[in-house]
């Protein structure tokens, strides 16, 4: 084996292989699992197929495939996200408190492969939890509407995430001695990740810019959650309504309001009359999003998915050299080189 | 093979280890002895490369513990006083797997693990779940586990704590058996007589300083004054006592278990001068013999006041 391979795939996967397959745990997992998104599918596909009984066309086939696929990948991130920091948050944290950590400190695995090691092993786990869901995603299809590529990209942002949370529990077991504080810590960041960074959205949205010649978009730290990507490729449309606000140009505070008209059939439609500031009062609407694309921004011109991936990387590499310098019991670090300290006699 | 110079570690306020100095050549078992809290389990995960030292130094066969703990692990085997052992593996899946940590190529991982379950008495349970088994079992699973990259030093912590007798001189054959084959050991114990048996060197630690370290015999002469006799009488122990006191290398005597313990200062003809006179006394000696209490002795005095 070239030192890739070595690096790749240590006897801590096949340890934890065999430990992890030969309880019953596993497989009971895999079946609520498997029950859980199946239960939904079923839900969600009986009811559709009772409306479809009534008025049944191609259109419509097409957005219950869409709303199915919508629930199931929200539905299946969700269980994940309960899932994988259970997985690592003592995968490190466990060794410690049945004294076997030592025992592999002194073997010749470095430490980076003994964190390496666990976290794929766990992954594994996630990837089969990913598998078995395949066939009730194939549901999608028989109703339309939903791409190969949209299961892929789907696919791939719940994948990314999981690996997200199972290295931010692979850190936060490297950081605390103790499973417990490392899994309530590990689900705190999963919670962190999922819906912090929307109701940061809600709290903290963008202020749309009267002069601005693109739509406005979420703040930055949003696309952290793979919510808003995922919603973006089940809708296959643009975010509408979150996390964005006219900020500083209120209408009826400022100066502002609707302004109304009646139509020649008599229906009234309404709009609003946006101030901008110092402009003085002028009619104004904002550019709105359209397709998939984030519209303005950091990341503009990107699709949602590909700046969560980005986003969720960057934090699980970060995540990941912080475990690997948090974990030897020698650490050699530059900053940590120090004299000999003296000693009274 | 192990030099370790001027070993400080403090935790906060607390001086754990206080300029330890000692050295072990290779071959050699070295006996680490103290009270609890003295500092032994400190020096050897220092140098099994798991605890930084404060200050100071430690060597294994030249590799130094801070600084290349790699090729420290590449040459000890360490058995640490508490360890656990993983769930849902069979012995012989334990130690390959730890084979496998230690590189040890696929095709060789089989015959290490079956020659080390036969070294220490594991082959009939190569198929049991090691979180199965018995202490003393795990014990001798955890030292086969030490030994699976044939290392040149073995660290053991206390491996004999724990154990029925039975089970402490199986352990004690396993040492022998290891010295044997040329391996060079540190073992902590608080088993002073079995020590004394087993081990070439010895070093006694109390409150983080070293009191003395050598070879055993020459502790036990440094820090105690004479060594011990018990000598068996038939009849006539009044006499035999009397003759003995009157002795000049002769420095205690007192009966113990209706036999004499005499305590005298000298080497093995001075133990042959006492019987000599004995005899020539007319005391009709039944059993004569030089008690292994000595390192004991020194411990006690090593560790109650400052050497």
């Amino acid at each position: 084996m070239n030192r890739i391979a070595i690096a790749l795939w240590n006897p801590i996967v096949a340890k934890e292989y065999r430990s992890r397959m030969r309880t019953w745990r596993s497989p009971l997992a895999m079946t609520i699992y498997i029950l859980l998104l199946g239960g939904l599918g079923w839900a969600i596909f009986s009811s559709t197929a009772s409306a479809a009984r009534n008025s049944f066309n191609g259109g419509q086939a097409a957005n219950y495939g869409q709303a199915l696929f919508l629930w199931l990948v929200l539905f299946q991130m969700v269980l994940l996200a309960f899932i994988t920091p259970a997985l690592t948050a003592g995968a490190v944290s466990s060794e410690r408190e049945r004294q076997t950590i030592d025992l592999l400190f002194v073997t010749k695995l470095p430490a980076f492969s003994i964190l390496w090691g666990k976290l794929l092993a766990s992954m594994s786990f996630v990837i089969l939890l990913l598998l078995l869901s395949v066939p009730i995603f194939s549901l999608v299809f028989l109703f339309g509407g939903i791409e190969l590529d949209q299961v892929l990209n789907a696919f791939l942002v719940t994948a990314v995430a999981a690996l997200t949370l199972g290295i931010i529990g692979l850190a936060c077991s490297t950081a605390f001695k103790r499973t417990l504080p490392a899994t309530v810590s590990a689900y705190g960041a999963a919670f962190i990740l999922l819906a912090g960074s929307l109701l940061f959205g809600v709290l903290f949205p963008t202020d749309i810019d009267p002069h601005a010649t693109k739509a406005p978009a979420p703040p930055a730290i949003t696309y952290l959650s793979p919510i808003l990507p995922l919603v973006v490729i089940g809708t296959n449309g643009p975010i509408n309504g979150y996390g964005v606000r006219n900020g500083g140009i209120y209408p009826m505070a400022q100066g502002g309001g609707m302004t109304c008209s009646s139509g020649p059939n008599g229906v009234q439609s309404c709009s609003n009359i946006l101030v901008a500031p110092g402009k003085g009062m002028s009619l104004y609407n904002p550019p709105q999003p359209s397709g998939t694309t984030i519209p303005s921004g950091l990341f503009s011109g990107w699709q949602y998915w590909q700046a969560t991936v980005t986003m969720q990387l960057v934090i699980s590499l970060v995540a990941l050299i912080l475990s690997a310098v948090l974990l030897p019991p020698i650490r050699h670090l530059p900053w940590r080189r120090r004299a000999p300290v003296k000693v009274q006699q | 093979m192990i030099t370790i110079d001027g070993l400080t570690k403090i935790y906060g306020n607390r001086t754990a280890l206080d300029h330890v100095s000692f050295e072990v050549p290779k071959g050699e078992i070295f006996g680490f002895v103290g009270p609890n809290g003295a500092g032994k389990t400190t020096t050897l995960r220092i140098l099994a490369a798991l605890l930084e030292p404060t200050s100071g130094r430690a060597f294994v066969d030249g590799a130094d513990v801070t600084e290349h703990p790699d090729k420290v692990h590449e040459r000890l085997g360490y058995m640490p006083d508490f360890f656990g052992v993983y769930d849902q593996l069979t012995a012989s899946e334990y130690l390959d797997f730890y084979a496998a940590c230690y590189r040890q190529p696929k095709a060789r991982r089989k015959k290490v693990a079956d020659d080390l379950l036969e070294l220490v008495g594991l082959t009939d349970r190569r198929d049991q779940a090691v979180d199965t088994l018995s202490r003393g079992l795990k014990q001798r699973l955890c030292l086969a586990r030490a030994l699976v990259h044939d290392p040149a030093v073995l660290l053991l912590d206390e491996p004999a704590s724990g154990l029925d007798p039975r089970a402490r001189v199986e352990m004690r054959e396993i040492l022998k058996e290891l010295q044997t084959m040329g391996k060079t050991i540190v073992i902590s114990s608080h088993i002073l007589p079995e020590l004394t048996e087993l081990c070439t060197m010895i070093g006694i630690i109390d409150q983080g300083r070293m009191r003395a370290t050598g070879p055993v015999q020459d502790v036990i002469r440094q820090l105690t004054s004479g060594r011990r006799l018990r000598i068996a009488v038939l009849g006539q122990k009044e006499e035999a006592a009397a003759l003995l006191k009157a002795l000049p290398v002769i420095q205690e005597v007192v009966m113990v278990n209706g036999a004499i313990e005499a305590q005298y200062d000298g080497d093995d003809a001075a133990a042959a001068g006492i019987l000599q006179a004995l005899t020539a006394a007319g005391i009709k000696v039944s059993a004569f013999s030089q008690l292994e209490g000595g390192l004991e002795d020194a411990f006690m005095k090593a560790t109650s006041e400052d050497v």
